[in-house]
């Protein structure tokens, strides 16, 4: 995971809660009963996990109880977050259903006429938030990826192409991150889009391979704003950075420190050590293993002293 | 090159009246070491104006594609020519491709159905696969053509194969009888009768190299029956004196490569390989055993003791903390039971693709088994190369574990049945709940009486009737080794791993040891089979009857019904503990209808029944936990350890039982397992193993992992409230 750790030098710089947020789940028509219930039960269990988290975000769910959404419930829901969300504000879009593509464009399955990936495009288009996360669970939503990229958009999409037509897992373990607190692998008690979508991804691959199946779907995220989605984001690919700096869920109060004035100092030498331990990750493999492990430690141990002291 | 090719078929050609003389003369001239003779031979057959003629020529200077393409010309010219199509059919089985080859003696067959030479080939490709067939099929094709010295050879070949050494000698002695300057094979099989029953030296062995003293294939033969008799290392030193007569020899070579690697001798074995391959030599064996050796880079050698562990580098640190645990066990109760101890170091292969599993045993692809042993080593699929549920590692490890005390106390003279059958008893002396449950050709064996006699039982894996004939074997040799060890205790099992060390055959075994006739112990044992199994095996089809009603009721959430009926049919197989078993629909039911203790007990029967089905299983540790059964709910998945281990959830809940229930070294090893998985969350399995260590008083080893969790983490507050303890208690 270097690319978390790379990014925690990010995170100590950036506000982690903008002002507001806002969660749209739609879901698309279920097809079978069984369907139904399964997608049901993910945009339940990502509201429940917002409603009982200490940000309360605004969330909208559409077509979970009615069958799927229609394509006017969907363009009223977008246009309503494009009215309400500023520029400040996140806006995250969740799609959970089935997707098709074929070969050119995708759609997105609802009740009535489907929506194409640039249609949906557009309409994002008119939310003004600079930062927003796209999250779609749907078979072949890797061809929706062309027209949903843009500067300072996280897209996640649960297959890598259009052409992985199967239905998909990924849904059920993204949701599952909202709710599983080991999803958080840095401990800040902040879900970032990244960890979510590295969760959802590892939690997808095990599926397969407990299971013994063919792998149908493998999921890509691109937060550069052009070109194809990635596997793994990381320094090796320049994706990544964005993800991890975008909160979906917070689990704790890590801002209250930050108002203490008297906590000052302290904060300053938190945020100094960090940086440092993050350098000394990057040095690794250029020091003998014996002296890392013994800066490491050091650097560690003042960070919880320091720490403690915060907490006092 | 040239010497590599496979002399062994030219003797069909005295059945063939169209083929010319010519083309006999040039491979009898090979096969008795006249090379000059025979390269000239086969050179003047390329000049013929007969394109079957020219592909005999050909084919005899290893010019295999152009020998295909004349066949083919000479099928185009004479369509109906049965001769041209036999010989291109072995051709095609020299050249490792039995389905054409197969193809093409049937077709023959089919407008004559005694053609000698066909069913001679026939015959041929089912000895290759180890089709019961074979012996059949080389039969019809020696009374087909009484003078066919190659079916008398193959004949004698398959009898000693299958252990029958008197038939052998006889059918091999009237082989040589027929062409006594010819019958090079039929010597082999002769010589390899007299070794096999270790007699130092054999008159065929210089009969043969007095005919041709660079016969290598003379010991290629005996090797191959050597192996097939799993006494590898024997098997090695004849390839070894078949190539030192004909180095060229790339079958040979490529066998004995693939021989090494079943003894562990890695790089002789990539040697020889190399050497097959850089000659053209690329059946599917050589390819695969080569992409297997170099594959090895991705494996771990983890050496403690006498003993070594091959693991995927990918699974290595979690499977070595329950691998080698289990295998120290095994040897240590297998040191006491056995009265012996493994002299040379034991190597266990644990391979996550069961294709690599197949490759390394066989050198190919597709192989059923899970486990397989050579000598001092045991190559098996890891957990991770089936469905989780399907296989337990550990049952597989202690039965081939098994088989290597026994081969080696019997220097692998023991007849399969009997090395079969103590290692299936050994699956269940651990547990119960470890083995193998009875399937349903099993039942209908034991229903239908068709179980082998005792003495024969050596058939039922070595020329099995059906595939479920091996299953039923596995089962009825592992019941007859519970009978002895029941009605007469262990001592008489070592007794008869003593004899069959003479080579002993089992009727006489059973007698002198058991103190009856083989017939009377059979009469004996089915009479104590039946008492256990003989209800069930006759309740088999009233359980197929009822069962779906009871299935259909559970998916209609129809509780009343299940509760009412599934006991009932629960009882009737009991043993079957697959998927949608009684036991879990009643679990189900008593769940649906509130009576959770008692759903409980219903998974408690699944369990100890042999149930493994992780969810299952699973399911009944929450139950067990939500009902403060910690220490039940502890040792339900525990058993998952052994099923499959490749699972963060299944570690952590077990590590954090074991720490709540007081038991520190198992909270350990369960946290050392999470941290080896490297989930998600390893912050978080770093930090419950150092408190697992904290726990036990090993608090350098939780400073140390305290001190990762927060590498990984080093916000952390959790862990660094620890370190601060730590620090402070510890300073």
């Amino acid at each position: 995971m270097k690319i978390i750790m790379a990014l925690a030098f990010l995170l100590a710089m950036t506000p982690l809660v903008p002002a507001r947020s806002a969660y749209l789940i739609v879901v698309g028509h279920p097809g079978e009963d069984d369907y139904k219930v399964r997608f049901q039960g993910w945009a339940q269990q990502i509201e429940n996990a917002l409603a009982d988290s200490p940000e309360k975000p605004q969330v909208k769910t559409v077509g979970a109880t009615t069958g799927g959404a229609t394509l006017a419930e969907l363009e009223t829901a977008i246009n309503e977050a494009a009215k309400t969300a500023g520029a400040d504000d996140i806006f995250v879009l969740i799609l959970i259903g089935h997707g098709t593509f074929d070969g050119t464009d995708y759609k997105f399955n609802l009740k009535g006429p489907d929506i194409r990936s640039a249609q949906l495009a557009v309409m994002l288009d008119r939310i003004q938030s600079t930062r927003q996360l796209v999250v779609n669970t749907t078979a072949a939503s890797g061809g929706a990826m062309p027209a949903l990229v843009k500067p300072h958009r996280v897209v996640i999409a649960a297959t890598r192409t259009g052409t992985q037509k199967n239905a998909t897992v990924f849904a059920r373990y993204f949701a599952d991150a909202f709710s599983d607190a080991s999803a958080d692998t840095d401990k800040n008690e902040t879900i970032t889009a990244l960890e979510a979508y590295v969760y959802a991804a590892r939690r997808t691959k095990e599926y397969y391979d407990q299971e013994k199946r063919i792998v149908t779907e493998q999921s890509v995220l691109n937060d550069i704003g052009s070109g194809v989605g990635v596997r793994d984001p990381g320094a090796n690919n320049g994706q990544g950075l964005l993800a991890a700096s975008f909160p979906m869920l917070r689990l704790g109060s890590t801002a209250a420190a930050a108002a203490n004035p008297e906590k000052a100092a302290l904060l300053k030498r938190k945020e100094l050590l960090e940086q440092q331990i993050d350098r000394l990750k990057y040095q690794k493999e250029s020091l003998p293993p014996l002296d890392y492990r013994r800066q490491m430690n050091a650097l560690l141990l003042t960070l919880a002293q320091t720490q403690a002291q915060i907490d006092q | 090159m040239r010497s590599s090719i496979r002399t062994a078929a030219f003797l069909l050609l005295g059945a063939m009246a169209l083929v010319a003389a010519d083309s006999r003369t040039c491979w009898t001239e090979r096969k008795l070491g006249k090379a000059t003779e025979a390269d000239a031979c086969f050179a003047e057959l390329t000049r013929s104006n007969s394109a079957l003629d020219r592909a005999e020529g050909l084919w005899g200077q290893g010019a295999f594609e152009a020998a295909n393409v004349s066949f083919r010309e000479a099928l185009t010219r004479d369509p109906s020519s049965l001769e041209a199509r036999v010989r291109w059919g072995r051709l095609f089985l020299e050249r490792s491709n039995p389905r054409e080859a197969q193809q093409l003696f049937q077709e023959v067959l089919k407008v004559d159905e005694k053609h000698a030479g066909a069913l001679l080939g026939m015959a041929l490709v089912s000895a290759e696969g180890f089709s019961s067939k074979a012996e059949e099929l080389a039969g019809q094709a020696a009374a087909a053509d009484p003078s066919l010295l190659e079916a008398q050879e193959l004949l004698a070949r398959l009898a000693l194969e299958r252990n029958r050494l008197d038939e052998a000698r006889a059918i091999g002695r009237k082989a040589v009888a027929m062409k006594p300057g010819e019958a090079l094979d039929a010597m082999a099989v002769l010589a390899a009768a007299d070794w096999l029953e270790d007699k130092p030296v054999s008159e065929w062995e210089s009969n043969a190299l007095k005919i041709n003293p660079k016969y290598g294939e003379f010991y290629g033969i005996a090797a191959r029956i050597f192996i097939l008799h799993r006494r590898y290392k024997e098997a090695i030193a004849l390839y070894e004196k078949a190539l030192k007569l004909d180095p060229e020899n790339w079958r040979d070579r490529s066998e004995l490569g693939v021989n090494l690697m079943r003894l562990g001798k890695d790089a002789e074995a990539k040697q020889n390989l190399e050497a097959a391959y850089n000659a053209g030599f690329r059946d599917a064996a050589t390819v695969n055993t080569l992409r297997l050796i170099d594959s090895y880079s991705r494996f771990d050698l983890i050496r403690k003791g006498n003993t070594v562990l091959r693991l995927s580098k990918k699974e290595s640190e979690l499977l070595r903390i329950y691998v080698q645990a289990e295998l120290d066990r095994a040897i240590a109760a297998f040191d006491k039971k056995y009265r012996m101890k493994l002299s040379e170091p034991f190597q266990l292969e644990l391979y996550p693709d069961h294709e690599d599993f197949a490759v390394r045993t066989m050198g190919l692809p597709g192989l059923g088994a899970l486990g397989v042993a050579f000598g001092d080593t045991v190559a098996m699929d890891s957990p991770s190369a089936r469905p989780p549920g399907e296989f337990h590692w550990a049952s597989t490890m202690w039965h081939e574990l098994s088989h290597v005390y026994v081969l080696k106390l019997t220097d692998h003279k023991v007849p399969r049945w009997f090395t079969e059958g103590i290692s299936v008893h050994e699956e269940t002396q651990v547990s119960k709940e470890w083995g193998d449950r009875l399937d349903p050709p099993i039942l209908k064996a034991v229903r239908e009486k068709t179980l082998l006699p005792v003495a024969e039982l050596d058939k039922g894996f070595q020329q099995p009737e059906s595939p479920s004939q091996v299953l039923v074997s596995y089962f009825q040799a592992g019941r007859i080794v519970d009978y002895i060890v029941e009605t007469w205790g262990w001592e008489k099992v070592l007794s008869m791993i003593a004899d069959f060390k003479k080579m002993r055959p089992t009727a006489e075994v059973v007698q002198a040891e058991l103190g009856m006739p083989a017939a009377e112990f059979d009469k004996k044992f089915q009479a104590w089979l039946n008492a256990q199994t003989g209800k069930m095996a006759n309740d088999f089809g009233e359980w197929e009857k009822k069962m779906p009603g009871l299935v259909k009721a559970a998916q209609a959430k129809d509780w009343p019904t299940v509760l009412a009926d599934g006991p009932a049919v629960r009882d009737l197989y009991p043993e079957y503990v697959g998927k949608m078993s009684a036991y879990e629909l009643l679990a189900n039911a008593y769940a649906g209808s509130k009576q959770p203790e008692k759903a409980i007990d219903e998974l408690w029967r699944y369990a100890r029944k042999g149930g493994r089905d992780p969810g299952v299983l699973k399911r009944l540790a929450s139950m067990l936990a939500e009902a403060n059964r910690e220490k039940e709910a502890a040792d339900v998945l525990a058993r998952l350890n052994y099923i499959y281990p490749l699972d963060t959830g299944l570690h952590e809940k077990l590590g954090g039982l074991y720490a709540k229930l007081g038991d520190k070294r198992g909270a350990i090893t369960e946290f050392r397992a999470l941290v080896a998985m490297k989930p998600g969350d390893l912050a978080g399995a770093h930090l419950q193993l150092a408190k697992a260590y904290r726990a036990n008083h090993q608090l350098k080893e939780a400073t140390d992992q305290v001190y990762l969790a927060l590498e990984v983490a080093p916000g952390y507050k959790e862990a660094q409230k620890v370190l601060l303890e730590l620090t402070a208690a510890n300073p």
